[in-house]
């Protein structure tokens, strides 16, 4: 098994009136076991301002109901740039130039994809993909 | 303006061949600028417990009062701050029908997940908003840590 951890620390010293400091670290491991995912998918790709709903990762058999994470991040630099998320083409959120996300990714269902649409401009986006399998498609 | 950043650190040293690290920062800004998110809910706690039901994490009729702006740069975080790696919290998103929710994923102990939030609202009804629900996967008692951060 591997040992994949990932962490995030949140932190302000003026959104509030004390200092904002988070730190939390979570072990990657396979949904309902302490064994480490040990499988992963990682890319570098350009996401076309034309509106269009494209899909980031394909939701399939193998990995319905299982303990996936994603990690998205937008590295455009112009403040106006975003992408927007989607599972199964229902708005997650925005996605603003500089910003990332990591979230657990069950893959409720082979429709369950996880999708990215950029309004207006093309957007690079990095993303990293762990989890316990995935089905392949025949040739 | 207020300056909050995140940052992301994920590491494996022998989930292949060559270790993976990958760490990257983030200024929390309002949407499409340079300027800071300044609201936040504040980092706040749930717990839930018993026969496992479907419960609202985030309400949006309450953020309302707030101004939480719809299709912003809001960020959610959440952490489930149990130790089982048996038990999970199912977190999912209202889908604007009816009272269907779309799954974002399982949350076991110790895992936590940031991602940006739409908020969309609706009406107070809630059928239509982008209310974030949440329900554990027995009946132990497991508590949530979350903030919302937004314009």
């Amino acid at each position: 098994m591997a040992t994949t951890t990932a962490t995030i620390t949140l932190t302000s010293s003026d959104l509030l009136s004390d200092s904002l400091s988070l730190s939390s670290t979570a072990t990657l491991y396979d949904a309902g076991t302490t064994t480490g995912l040990t499988q992963y998918d990682m890319g570098k790709v350009d996401i076309p301002g034309d509106n269009n709903i494209y899909v980031l990762l394909d939701s399939t058999a193998a990995g319905v109901d299982k303990a996936n994470r994603v990690y998205v991040a937008n590295k455009n630099t112009n403040d106006a740039h975003y992408v927007i998320i989607l599972i199964n083409e229902t708005v997650i959120g925005r996605l603003y130039a500089g910003d990332w996300m990591f979230i657990p990714w069950s893959q409720s269902d082979a429709a369950a994809n996880l999708e990215v649409r950029a309004p207006s401009e093309l957007n690079t986006i990095e993303y990293a993909f762990f989890h316990e399998g995935r089905t392949f498609t025949g040739a | 303006m207020a300056t909050t950043t995140a940052t992301i650190t994920l590491t494996s040293s022998d989930i292949a061949d060559n270790s993976i690290s990958i760490s990257n920062t983030a200024t929390l800004t309002k949407a499409g600028s340079a300027t800071g998110l300044d609201q936040t809910s504040g980092l706040r706690r749930r717990t839930l417990s018993g026969t496992p039901a479907t419960t609202k994490l985030i309400d949006l009729d309450y953020y309302q009062d707030q101004v939480l702006t719809e299709n912003r740069a809001a960020k959610v975080y959440i952490k489930n701050t149990g130790t089982s790696t048996a038990q999970y919290v199912k977190v999912s998103m209202r889908t604007g029908t009816s009272d269907a929710a779309e799954e974002i994923g399982w949350l076991y102990g110790g895992d936590w997940m940031l991602f940006p939030y739409a908020a969309v609202w609706q009406e107070a009804a809630h059928v239509n908003n982008q209310d974030i629900d949440i329900i554990a996967s027995n009946t132990d008692s497991v508590t949530l840590e979350y903030m919302v951060l937004y314009e």
